[in-house]
């Protein structure tokens, strides 16, 4: 309703309680219907008004009301401007009293600032004055910590303050202070020096520890680390020389002996890693974060010199270097004067991989933990400080002296590995044995032994480049050396021996008449050497495949292998991954030259063991007519005339390979002899002529071979037989035009492996068929 | 080998005395920068670039070795299965360029027979320094049958041309190879020599 209202005066003020028709209008008016359309108009109107009217009447009574209320309410309204007023005076006061207030407050900030300063320099002034005196009590009670302190706090003060005070009125007191905290300052320095020298002298752990935590409090980091090392250097030098000693007099166990060297320079590093863990809190507590690696330069110094002389001793006890001499010549010439047993050599490598190993294992030592203490120091320094720090590490590990030592030695155990590794697989060749019943011979076991045993070792060194140096030589040895011995073996080829000729049942009287000849000059002998010829062709081929799956399992061994080494945390990350993954797909990739050989090698025993058999005993074919009647074809039955020969004879052919060659091999020759004699069969069937009947014992004959086949061999036969089934097919047809019946859109699933001429050719073998049906057909 | 994306992969061995730059070529070359204070490399290096060459993707393993002598014989081990070598000597040391006899008779005895070798003299930026000229590099280099490129790793002069020359002429004796091979199969162990073709000048 109060809504309402103000519509109702809008529309009031627009009409403004006046008719919208004038009263001039309505007199001017002459027409009866404008007269009632006005009319009309006018009582509208009025209707309107008066509900307007009715309308604003009833709201009278609430208005009342409300006047009402507003009435009631005027005394309370009274009292309340008077509280405002009261409350504005108020505020206006309290305003100008804060103002007033908080001026001061800042000038009494302003005064309290100074009073601190004063305060401070006074501190400070009173500071010097009481370090000066407490640095001579300290002093004179020679109590350097307490000295120290006193010239610590001097240090610390804030230079420009103490600057300042000497241009104050107390100049003169001051000065005097300083010069007396100056002069403190450098005798404490030379007395901590000097105490410190002696106590290192004196071996006086206690002192020295007690000099070296003054050091930083005089600012003397770096003096005092490196007296700290040369202390801790000394120690290090008396142990070390001790040990070398003993280990020179060599009173040990034959069998520690062996490892005597290595043993001195793994307690050596051992020492110096223990000297890092002892003595690293005191160092981070007393000279703050990202100070070991100074004090690990120094250290270092004394390792690599104690290190170089085991390593010398090392060299000329064990006579390392010349053993290196007389592998590398014996190497270059193969004919040389001295030659060193490879079994002498054990021991030797073996020491020097322990020896790389120690090194790198301490190496990794220091890298971490001067990494971890460089990250705390500099946790906010910026990134060009890190990475010189970085920069500076990688420097000191990768060309301190223990490291060239290590190279060198390991420079030098390569090729004496190499020749190792050589010479090895050498003697294996060189007494190769086989015994009966074996599918492989002993050198092929024992290469591989050789081979993992060489790269074993040089994993065991940690070095990556030694390691990867040794699978690249093994890569050489297995593709050059030893695939060459099993190639040279292999290239002596299958011998077909004279009773074999025989057997094979030549007819020609020239090569009857060789054989006789060779007979002569082989007698008996040469068939058993013959037998030993054969034999060892088939072992070989055992070989070589055994070599091809042996690499693989090596490679698959070296890969987790050396992902252990690389979860120690050994080799510096992807780069040696790298570099070993690469070696590794060279050393795998021989695998695949292997299997080359020994398909080479198969492809030549089926052209001189098998093919030169099989053949013959197909041509038989051609002597069995199939140009036949009833009467023939039921003899046949009863008497087969070739297949049953044939088969059997194949399985005296294979027996022998069967026995000889591991399955894998056995049937990828089978597969290379079925291929052979489909071949063959082809072209001789292709010679014959065929009766209807002839076709049909043809069809037999196939169906035989191939069930026998498909027995001796895992591969489908099938498939290399589809010509030929095909052709005993077309040879079995009623008429020529049944071939149509098979042929084209009519051959549903059989897949023609003739061409249309040769279709042509086969139904013209059919002496019954004429060729000019034959002709006639539209293939 | 045929799931890897590439047509080729070949081996590259640098070899050559100690500071003569084989690491700032290598760097220069894969990485296209030129490093301060490049310290003696540590046994090998190995890094991987792969170019595009007359449209085929060319795949180059580089094998940076290390110049000092006791790293020899890791750097020995690399030789055999090298495809090329890149004999590197610094033009403003005379003594580097006396050495590569050595060098070539370490070639002669452990490399690959087919190896394609390349000799560099790297350091050209040094003209006022130069110690070996230019004619009598490119002499020895006839006279043994190897290519010869001057280089500065430090300008980038010749850098790209020499990696990509050698892709080149790698691809070429390849295909040359594969066509020799067809033919008849070659005997273990045994190396062909193949005249050097010129196919990308
Ligand atoms: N002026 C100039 N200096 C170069 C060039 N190439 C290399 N250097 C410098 O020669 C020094 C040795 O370079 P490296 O690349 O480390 O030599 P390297 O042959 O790898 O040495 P090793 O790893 O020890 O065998 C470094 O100081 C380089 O800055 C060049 O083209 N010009
Ligand atoms: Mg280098």
């Amino acid at each position: 309703m109060a809504e309402s209202n103000p519509a109702v005066a809008v529309k009031r003020s627009a009409s403004a309680g006046l008719s919208a028709i004038s009263a001039e209008a309505i007199e001017g008016l002459t027409e009866l219907d404008e007269l009632e359309r006005v009319y009309q108009q006018l009582c509208d109107e009025e209707k309107q008004v008066e509900s307007e009217l009715e309308a604003l009447i009833s709201q009278q009574g609430n208005i009342e009301t409300k006047m009402l209320a507003l009435q009631r309410m005027g005394p309370n309204l009274q009292l309340i401007e008077g509280d405002a007023t009261q409350l504005s005076g108020m505020i206006t006061f309290t305003c100008s009293l804060a103002e007033n207030v908080s001026s001061k407050v800042r000038q009494l900030d302003l005064a309290k600032n100074r009073l601190y300063q004063a305060i401070q320099r006074a501190d400070d002034i009173l500071d010097l004055k009481f370090c000066t005196d407490g640095v001579q009590t300290a002093l004179r009670n020679e109590d350097y910590e307490q000295a120290a302190a006193h010239v610590h706090r001097y240090l610390s003060l804030d230079q420009s303050v103490i600057e300042l005070s000497r241009q104050g009125g107390e100049s003169s007191a001051v000065d005097a202070s300083l010069a007396l905290l100056q002069e403190a300052e450098q005798r404490l320095k030379a007395l901590v020096k000097e105490r410190l020298d002696q106590a290192i002298a004196d071996g006086d752990l206690a002192q020295v520890e007690r000099f070296f935590k003054i050091f930083p409090l005089l600012g003397l980091h770096d003096q005092g680390l490196a007296r700290f090392a040369q202390y801790l250097c000394a120690q290090l030098a008396k142990k070390a020389e001790e040990n070398l000693l003993l280990a020179v007099g060599g009173e040990l166990g034959e069998r520690r002996a062996a490892l005597i060297f290595a043993d001195t320079l793994t307690l050596l590093l051992e020492g110096i890693a223990r000297i890092v863990e002892t003595h690293q809190p005191i160092v981070e507590t007393y000279y703050g974060p990202g100070r070991l690696y100074t004090l690990i330069k120094h250290l270092q110094v004394e390792c690599d010199r104690q290190a170089e002389k085991v390593v010398d001793k090392f060299i000329q006890q064990r006579d390392y270097q010349n053993k290196f001499q007389i592998v590398q010549s014996s190497m270059m010439r193969s004919m040389s004067t001295e030659k060193i047993e490879p079994r002498e050599l054990d021991p030797v490598l073996l020491e020097v991989t322990v020896m790389n190993s120690r090194a790198e294992l301490y190496l990794r030592f220091l890298r971490r933990r001067i990494t971890a203490d460089f990250e705390v120091g500099d946790a906010t320094a910026p990134k060009s400080t890190v990475q010189e720090h970085q920069q500076s590490l990688e420097k000191l590990l990768t060309h301190c002296l223990l490291s060239r030592n290590m190279q060198e030695l390991i420079g030098y155990y390569i090729p004496m590995e190499e020749y190792y590794m050589r010479e090895s697989v050498n003697k294996a060749v060189a007494m190769d044995t086989y015994e009966k019943g074996q599918l492989t011979s002993s050198m092929v076991d024992d290469c591989f032994y050789i081979v993992k045993k060489c790269i074993s070792r040089a994993l065991s060194s940690s070095s990556i480049d030694c390691l990867c140096a040794m699978i690249n030589h093994a890569t050489s040895v297995l593709e050059s050396d030893f695939r060459e011995v099993l190639y040279n073996k292999l290239r002596q080829g299958f011998p077909a021996t004279t009773l074999q000729d025989i057997q094979r049942g030549v007819s020609s009287a020239v090569s009857l008449m060789q054989t006789s000849l060779q007979q002569g000059k082989f007698n008996t002998l040469g068939i058993e050497s013959a037998e030993d010829a054969k034999a060892s062709f088939l072992v070989t081929l055992n070989n070589v495949e055994v070599c091809s799956e042996n690499i693989i399992t090596l490679k698959k061994n070296l890969e987790s292998d050396c992902s252990k080494l690389f979860s120690q945390g050994f080799g510096s990350g992807e780069q040696a991954q790298a570099k070993i993954d690469s070696c590794l797909s060279d050393l795998v990739s021989t695998s695949s030259k292997f299997k080359d050989l020994l398909q080479e090698g198969l492809t030549e025993l089926n052209n001189t063991a098998i093919k030169p058999q099989v053949k013959p005993w197909i041509s038989n074919f051609l002597s069995i007519s199939h140009n036949i009647e009833e009467d023939e074809f039921n003899e046949y039955e009863a008497n087969d005339p070739w297949v049953q020969q044939f088969i059997v004879n194949l399985e005296q052919l294979m027996a022998e390979f069967k026995a000889g060659l591991s399955p894998v091999i056995y049937d990828t020759l089978t597969s290379l002899m079925t291929s052979l004699i489909s071949l063959e069969m082809e072209k001789t069937v292709l010679k014959c002529t065929f009766s209807r009947l002839g076709g049909l014992q043809f069809d037999k004959e196939l169906r035989s071979l191939v069930t026998y086949l498909t027995t001796v061999t895992t591969w489908t036969i099938r498939d290399k037989f589809a010509r030929l089934t095909q052709m005993a097919t077309i040879l079995n047809l009623e008429r020529v035009t049944e071939i149509l019946d098979y042929w084209g859109p009519n051959s549903g699933p059989l897949t023609w492996r003739l061409t249309p001429a040769e279709v042509r050719q086969v139904l013209a073998l059919r002496i019954d068929f004429r060729s000019e049906d034959i002709k006639r057909l539209r293939l | 080998m045929s799931m890897e994306d590439y047509d080729h992969l070949f081996k590259i061995v640098l070899i050559g005395n100690a500071g003569v730059g084989k690491t700032c070529l290598v760097r220069r070359f894969t990485q296209g920068l030129f490093p301060p204070g490049q310290g003696a490399t540590i046994g090998v290096d190995f890094m991987i670039k792969t170019v595009e060459i007359n449209g085929e993707k060319v795949k180059l393993q580089i094998w940076d070795t290390a110049g000092q002598e006791r790293f020899r014989s890791i750097t020995q081990s690399y030789y055999r299965s090298a495809n090329a070598l890149i004999l590197t000597y610094d033009i403003t040391c005379e003594d580097s360029f006396r050495c590569l006899p050595e060098w070539l008779r370490e070639i002669e005895q452990y490399a690959n027979s087919k190896v394609v070798t390349v000799l560099v003299g790297n350091k050209i930026d040094l003209t006022e320094k130069r110690e070996v000229l230019r004619e009598r590099a490119e002499e020895f280099a006839e006279a043994q049958g190897m290519l010869y490129l001057e280089t500065s790793a430090k300008e980038s002069d010749n850098v790209e041309k020499l990696f990509l020359d050698l892709a080149c002429r790698l691809i070429c004796e390849a295909k040359q190879n594969s066509l020799v091979n067809n033919v008849t199969s070659p005997m273990p162990g045994e190396g062909k020599n193949i005249s050097y073709l010129n196919c990308c000048s």
